[in-house]
């Protein structure tokens, strides 16, 4: 059953949207993937993620005024939904079974080829 | 904190905005900008540009793209509608103006739409054939020739069709020009001999008969639906019988040619019938004779053999068909291929240089070249008259610009309110451009109108029957029309829409003087002297080309054309003619010639004193009979006329005074009985007479006489000159006509008054006089127009103001001459700069006429002072009117 669609890029996104609670806008949310992921996120892949997870409905958004920093542009702060609570809890849950399912030796034998 | 103020590249900015879907888009553009300022701090602005561009590029993605198609904002059609209703009003509001743009516009476009009908049509030719695209006709040309000749050597059809990139051709050769007979019925005929491939190459459908085989053998002719039905009525004209009397009647018809005496060529058998009426094409003819039939008529010397000439390019029409696939360079390739090998053959005086190019189908109907085969207007003519009407059309855009930027103030308060409610400038010019769209479809309208005038009067002209212009109204016309209609709407619209939409709404509702109105005079003022400047031009030349026709009209010949009526002959013995005519009451004198002199056509010779070494000098040669000079009242100065003696007269000639000139005499005495020797061998040419200078030549052609002989030779006859002397000139005509009809059943009479001939060869000149001078007209009318709409607007804005000048005592002249003096100061302006502008191009074209009038001030004072007086005209028309008013009723205004 496909009932969550999520990437990668995507569950990432979710994740860290989740970490700033109140403060997920997208400069804010592109700075701490880099941080925590040491990875270079380009605006463009990230605004396409946000789009389409809220068209998924695990994303809901609102602008807020901007400030001076922002030439007065609006931010856009990203809130998890309780579908998109549901998805990574979904995946989550998935990865676990599977983790779970690895048998032990695959950890243990470490020099075998 | 610091203010920050750093902003990104706008460029891409403006890019980003254009392409991001605007719900996300502010908040994205926070984010780049804020990004982009931490990245000014960081790493500096040229990697922060840098990197900015990258971030632009990358959100160009979907899902950030603005959805296609569905449009963002929904309410566009009540806004359309609204323009157009605000649009309509003030139409109905302002009808003045109204009247003056729709009107200007209309005049302007009715010349347009003309253009554009001349251009469908010749674009309609020859688009039936399915292998227009590969069709290419060979054009010839040599070193120093003035065009391009239509026609090139009679054996490349065949050499031609070995080449690969060619994958058949076919030739044409106009050499068939009689009268067709079947059973007791009689036609005049012109026609081709025409390859078996030409129905390969060309569309044209048979009604009857098999295109393949139709031109295969010898002595079979394929026919018009026209003559078929005049020579078999309702019979089968496949297989019936025909004979031929040619009579080197030569295509292109309408060309001056009367023929020569008949030639028997025998029996034709009727293979075919065309429908020309079908197609529109740029060839024509009666009937297409096999070319298999030529070698036995050279054989029987009944026509010039040339199928080996290389050297005589001004008969054969050569198309060839490419092979699919193949590019027209190939064929150039091809054709510079045979120049080359052919070398030898083609070497001749007049080849040096000689190339051939082709010509695509498509380009055959546009423009004319030497030889052609259907007279038409040059490519050159298609560029003055276009170049005629995009100056009346920008003139009349002009108009409309003009007055709308004057108005400005009128709308003002209309914008600002717009504005306040939420009008972007992208909106307000939508809405000007739809109000000037929407003026310029109701001109469209009355210039229709007057296009139903226009045609008739142009298809009128005496040029026309050499265009051959039919103008027919097509549906897909109708579309150009729209077309042009919204482009002149556009054109006329977008200054004023991006200068009236460009107001700060704040300005416009709160001052209107704070408004550029003012500021904007001195390019009001500039677009009106160019109107009157263009305007002065057109009617100085219209002048001065009418005066040089005047000219032309009362020129003094050196002879009496007047009672003098010309008969072509026909093919017909002179003899036989003239002795039936000479019974006939009314008739004074007859004589014979075998050209009209001055009426364009000229023959040359080339001759020399006996016994002198120079060189050959060229002069015009005239044959006549006897009485040509008695009859045309051309003095003899000295010697005599023709000898009565036959044999001795044909070796007479008799000379005129610019021959005297010409050979450094200084009696005319002294060249009576000198002898000349002709290049072209036949016997010595005794002088006999010399006669006074008279000309022969066209008038345009050249400025002084040139030394011509009249030779006496009964062979070239193709006119007889009838005198008449009784006072019913019409009544001797009818009576000589009836007497033809008794000589000759099958070919109308065909006669000319040699005074009108004369004039008839300067109508053309007419003709340009005719065009100039309506664009002249135009051109003035509308810069009238546009002169009464700003007046008009001046003495409407000022009516306050005169009104308290008239109550404080100023009386109507000083307030007259107040609201005038602006527009009097532009007229002045424009005579000023126009005068001597037109003085100097006219100037150039004339210096190159032969025998032109007198250009002086005169003519310069002549156009100022009309352009003077209609321009004072229109402004006092109005300018009187509101000095006249009184001061009671003007300042109640408001």
């Amino acid at each position: 059953m496909k009932k969550f669609q999520l990437g990668e890029f995507e569950e990432l996104v979710l994740l860290t949207v989740g970490i700033l609670y109140q403060e997920a806008y997208g400069l804010a949310i592109k700075s701490e993937m880099e941080d925590r992921l040491k990875r270079g996120v380009s605006v463009g892949a990230l605004q396409a993620a946000l789009r389409r997870l809220e068209t998924k409905g695990f994303l809901k958004s609102s602008e807020e005024q901007g400030n001076q920093e922002r030439a007065g542009r609006p931010k856009r702060f990203y809130q998890l939904t309780a579908h998109g609570k549901d998805a990574l809890a979904y995946t989550k849950t998935t990865r676990e079974t599977l983790w779970q399912a690895i048998p032990d030796v695959v950890w243990n034998l470490k020099t075998a080829f | 904190m610091k203010k920050d103020t750093t902003l990104p590249p706008r460029f891409p900015m403006r890019i980003f905005r254009a392409f991001c879907d605007p719900e996300i888009r502010d908040s994205i553009e926070g984010d780049l900008i804020e990004l982009y300022r931490t990245r000014v701090k960081a790493s500096g602005r040229t990697t922060a540009n840098l990197r900015f561009f990258a971030d632009v590029a990358l959100l160009f993605r979907p899902g950030i793209i603005k959805p296609i198609g569905l449009p963002t904002n929904q309410n566009h059609t009540i806004m359309f509608r609204n323009y157009f209703k605000i649009g309509f009003r003030n139409i109905l509001k302002y009808k003045t103006f109204s009247f003056i743009n729709i009107f200007g516009l209309a005049l302007a476009m009715s010349i347009s739409m003309l253009i554009l009908m001349m251009l469908a049509e010749q674009n309609s030719s020859d688009q039936f054939h399915e292998k227009k695209e590969l069709i290419f006709r060979v054009l010839s040309d040599y070193e120093g020739s003035r065009n391009q000749y239509a026609t090139s050597p009679q054996p490349l059809a065949a050499e031609l069709a070995e080449y690969p990139a060619v994958e058949t051709t076919t030739k044409l050769v106009p050499a068939v020009g009689g009268d067709i007979t079947f059973e007791e019925k009689s036609k005049g005929i012109n026609g081709h001999f025409a390859d078996p491939e030409f129905f390969e190459v060309f569309s044209f459908e048979l009604e009857s008969g098999n295109p393949k085989s139709a031109l295969a053998q010898p002595y079979s002719m394929v026919v018009s639906q026209e003559l078929a039905s005049f020579l078999f009525r309702d019979q089968n004209p496949v297989g019936k019988t025909v004979q031929f009397l040619d009579r080197k009647m030569k295509l292109p018809q309408g060309s001056d040619t009367t023929g020569t005496s008949p030639l028997e060529w025998g029996n034709f058998t009727i293979t075919g019938v065309i429908d020309q009426s079908k197609y529109t094409s740029h060839l024509e003819f009666d009937v297409l004779v096999s070319s298999s039939t030529m070698p036995s008529l050279i054989s029987a010397t009944k026509l010039e053999d040339r199928r080996d000439d290389w050297k005589f390019f001004f008969q054969t029409y050569t198309y060839a068909l490419l092979s699919e696939g193949k590019q027209p360079e190939d064929l150039s390739i091809a054709l510079d291929d045979i120049v080359k090998r052919k070398a030898e053959e083609i070497k001749a005086d007049h080849t040096v240089g000689f190339k051939m190019v082709p010509q695509a189908l498509g380009d055959v109907a546009l423009g004319l070249v030497n030889n052609d085969s259907k007279a038409r207007l040059p490519l050159l003519g298609y560029y003055f008259l276009i170049a005629l009407a995009l100056v009346i059309l920008a003139s009349a855009c002009l108009n409309y610009t003009n007055l709308s930027i004057a108005r400005a103030l009128t709308r003002a308060k209309e914008i600002g309110i717009r504005k306040v409610t939420g009008a972007l400038r992208k909106n307000l010019v939508v809405q000007f451009l739809s109000e000037s769209i929407l003026t310029a479809l109701l001109s469209l309208v009355i210039a229709f109108i007057l296009l139903l005038v226009l045609v008739p009067s142009f298809k009128g002209l005496w040029v026309n029957q050499f265009l051959n212009f039919k103008l027919p109204f097509v549906p897909s016309l109708f579309v150009g029309f729209i077309l042009l209609a919204i482009i002149v709407g556009i054109l006329a619209g977008i200054y004023p829409a991006l200068f009236l939409s460009g107001y700060q709404p704040i300005k416009a509702l709160k001052s209107l003087s704070d408004l550029g109105g003012s500021g904007k005079l001195r390019l009001r003022k500039f677009l009106g002297v160019s109107q009157f400047v263009v305007s002065l031009f057109f009617i100085t030349t219209s002048i001065l080309i009418y005066s040089q026709f005047k000219h032309y009209m009362a020129f003094d010949y050196g002879f009496k054309s007047e009672n003098i009526v010309n008969i072509s002959l026909q093919g017909m013995d002179h003899q036989k003619v003239r002795s039936q005519y000479e019974s006939i009451s009314g008739v004074s004198t007859i004589s014979a010639c075998d050209i009209i002199p001055a009426t364009g056509i000229n023959n040359n010779s080339e001759v020399r004193v006996m016994g002198d070494v120079s060189d050959y000098r060229s002069v015009g040669l005239l044959h006549v009979d006897r009485a040509f000079h008695e009859n045309l009242g051309i003095e003899l100065v000295a010697g005599s006329g023709f000898s009565e003696n036959e044999q001795l007269a044909q070796t007479q000639i008799i000379v005129n005074q610019a021959m005297v000139k010409d050979l450094g005499h200084s009696s005319a005495d002294a060249l009576v009985g000198l002898q000349f020797e002709s290049k072209w061998g036949g016997p010595l040419l005794t002088v006999v007479g010399v006669a006074k200078d008279f000309r022969y030549k066209l008038l345009l052609n050249e400025d002084e006489i040139s030394p011509m002989m009249m030779k006496y030779n009964p062979g070239e006859f193709q006119y007889l000159n009838v005198k008449v002397a009784s006072s019913d000139l019409m009544k001797t005509v009818a009576a000589l006509e009836s007497q033809w009809k008794e000589l000759d059943p099958v070919h109308p009479f065909s006669y000319q008054f040699l005074d009108e001939e004369i004039e008839a060869t300067h109508r053309g000149i007419f003709d340009v006089v005719s065009i100039l001078g309506f664009i002249s007209f135009l051109a003035i009318f509308i810069a009238c127009l546009g002169l009464l709409g700003m007046t008009t607007y001046t003495a409407e804005r000022k009516t306050k103001e005169v009104g308290i000048r008239k109550f404080l005592g100023a009386d109507s002249f000083s307030i007259t001459l107040l609201l005038s003096k602006g527009y009097l100061q532009m007229l002045a302006i424009s005579v000023i700069l126009g005068a001597p502008l037109s003085y100097f191009i006219n100037k150039l074209w004339l210096e190159n006429l032969p025998n032109r009038v007198e250009f002086g001030l005169g003519t310069i004072a002549l156009g100022s002072l009309v352009l003077l007086l209609l321009g004072a005209l229109t402004i006092s028309s109005q300018t009187v009117r509101v000095s006249r008013a009184k001061f009671a009723d003007t300042l109640k205004v408001d």
